[in-house]
C-alpha cells in the first residue's frame, strides 16, 4: 500500500515536470508516514561544499565501482568533511 | 433585440484592433503580450501562431483567469477571422481586462501572409478521446497531452514504487518509458508490484512491466533494459531521456543515479521507502539540492535503503 502512495506522488511530480506546471519538489522533501497518516515537509538546501555539485566538486566523473564504494565505510570521509 | 451585425459594430468601437502585420512586429520586437487563440480545438489542430496560449471561446470567460491572471496584462486575441476574437475581447473587457486587442483578419491572414505557424504532432481520434479528460485541464490542454506523448521517462526499477508510478504514467499517455530492472517477478512482489501479475512470475520483470503498460496504453513505447544501471552504461542511457524517476531499492544504485544525473544535468523525480514510512523529493541538478547535498556519503554498511 505504501509504496503506491509515494510511487503516486513521483508521477504527479514526474508530470508536473515534463509539463513545466506547478511547483515541483525541488528543495522541499516530502514524509510520509502511513501509520499516523501524516505528511511533513522538510527543507532541503542545496550544500555549497557538496562533493558533486558544490563550488568545489571532487567527483568529476562517476566513481569507478559504487557497490564497492558503498560497501566500504565512510567513517574517515565524514571526519574529513565535518573539518 | 440586436443582430449578429449590430453586436459586431458595438465591439468595433470598443476594441481597439491591429493587423497580422503589427502582431509580427510586436512578437519580434519581443513586446511584453499574451497572443491568446479563441478558436476551436479542430480549427487549432490545422495550425496556429507560435506561443499564442488558447482558450476556446466557449470555455473564455471560465479559464482565462488561469492563464493571465493579471487584469492590465496586454492581451491580443486572434480568432479564425477576426470576428470572434473582437467578441472576445469585449467580454474580457467586461471581466476587468483593461488592455484587450483584436488581431483583424485572424488566423487567415496571419497564414496568408506567410509568417510562422506551428502545427501540433496530429493526434488519433482515438487519442483524442482517451485523452479528453486531460484536455479539460487547462494546465494540460491538447498540446501539454503532444508534449507528453513526446516525452522519455526513465523508470530506475520496476517494483514497488516503479510500479504506481510506472502505471500512471503510461496511462497518463507519456509517450517513452524506459524500464530498467534486472530481477525476475516472484510471487512474495505481487503484493505491492503492481505491474506484475500471477501469470507472469518468473519472468523479467521488465518483461511483465511492458506487458502491463502496453494493455493499458498501447500508445507508449515502452524500451526495457533487463540489465543492472551500472557505471558502464548509464551515461548513455540517461542521455537518452528527459526525466530520472527513481525508485531503485539500494544504496549503490541510488549514488550512481544521483551522480550521472548531476553528470548529465538530468532531473530526478526520487521516492524511497522503509516499512510504513515514505519520501519524496524533487533532485534538481544545480537548482536544488541533490542527494549528496543531503546525503554526502554512504552510510555505514548493513543498513537498509531508506
Amino acid at each position: 500500500m505504501l509504496p503506491g502512495t509515494i510511487g503516486l506522488v513521483m508521477a504527479t511530480e514526474a508530470i508536473k515536470l515534463l509539463l513545466g506546471v506547478g511547483r515541483p519538489l525541488v528543495g522541499r522533501l516530502l514524509m510520509y508516514d502511513a501509520m499516523r497518516m501524516e505528511f511533513r515537509e522538510l527543507k532541503v538546501n542545496r550544500d555549497q561544499h557538496c562533493p558533486i555539485c558544490g563550488e568545489n566538486p571532487t567527483i568529476t566523473e562517476l566513481i569507478s565501482d559504487y557497490v564497492a564504494y558503498c560497501e566500504i565505510g565512510h567513517a574517515e570521509e565524514l571526519a574529513t568533511a565535518a573539518d | 433585440m440586436k443582430s449578429s451585425r449590430q453586436i459586431i459594430e458595438e465591439a468595433r468601437k470598443e476594441i481597439p484592433e491591429v493587423n497580422a502585420e503589427e502582431v509580427r512586429a510586436a512578437k519580434d520586437k519581443r513586446e511584453d503580450f499574451v497572443l491568446l487563440d479563441v478558436r476551436d480545438d479542430d480549427e487549432r489542430r490545422g495550425g496556429y501562431i507560435p506561443d499564442s496560449v488558447h482558450v476556446t471561446r466557449g470555455m473564455l470567460e471560465l479559464e482565462i483567469e488561469d492563464f493571465v491572471s493579471d487584469r492590465d496584462k496586454k492581451i491580443i486575441i486572434y480568432c479564425g477571422s477576426g470576428v470572434r476574437s473582437l467578441l472576445a475581447a469585449k467580454s474580457l473587457k467586461e471581466m476587468g481586462y483593461t488592455d484587450t486587442v483584436s488581431m483583424a483578419g485572424g488566423y487567415r491572414d496571419w497564414s496568408a501572409a506567410g509568417y510562422p505557424t506551428a502545427k501540433d504532432k496530429p493526434m488519433t481520434p482515438d487519442q483524442i478521446e482517451r485523452y479528453s479528460r486531460h484536455f479539460m485541464l487547462p494546465e494540460i490542454g491538447e498540446s501539454g497531452q503532444v508534449q507528453l506523448l513526446d516525452s522519455k521517462v526513465l523508470l530506475v526499477g520496476a517494483g514497488g514504487l516503479g510500479s504506481p508510478a510506472g502505471l500512471y504514467l503510461a496511462a497518463a499517455g507519456v509517450g517513452t518509458l524506459g524500464v530498467i530492472d534486472s530481477d525476475v517477478v516472484e510471487l512474495n512482489n505481487l503484493q505491492r508490484q503492481v505491474l506484475h501479475r500471477t501469470e507472469t512470475i518468473g519472468q523479467p520483470k521488465v518483461e511483465s512491466a511492458a506487458e502491463t503498460m502496453n494493455a493499458l496504453n498501447p500508445d507508449v513505447e515502452i524500451i526495457p533494459y533487463q540489465m543492472r544501471l551500472d557505471e558502464s552504461n548509464i551515461i548513455n542511457i540517461f542521455n537518452e531521456y528527459d526525466l530520472i524517476v527513481d525508485g531503485c531499492d539500494n544504496f549503490a544504485t541510488r549514488y550512481l543515479v544521483n551522480d550521472a544525473a548531476v553528470l548529465t544535468r538530468k532531473t530526478i523525480v526520487h521516492g524511497s521507502i522503509f516499512q510504513f514510512e515514505g519520501q519524496a523529493t524533487v533532485l534538481k541538478p544545480f537548482d536544488g539540492p541533490c542527494y549528496r547535498c543531503m546525503y554526502p556519503t554512504p552510510p555505514p554498511p548493513g543498513m537498509v535503503p531508506g
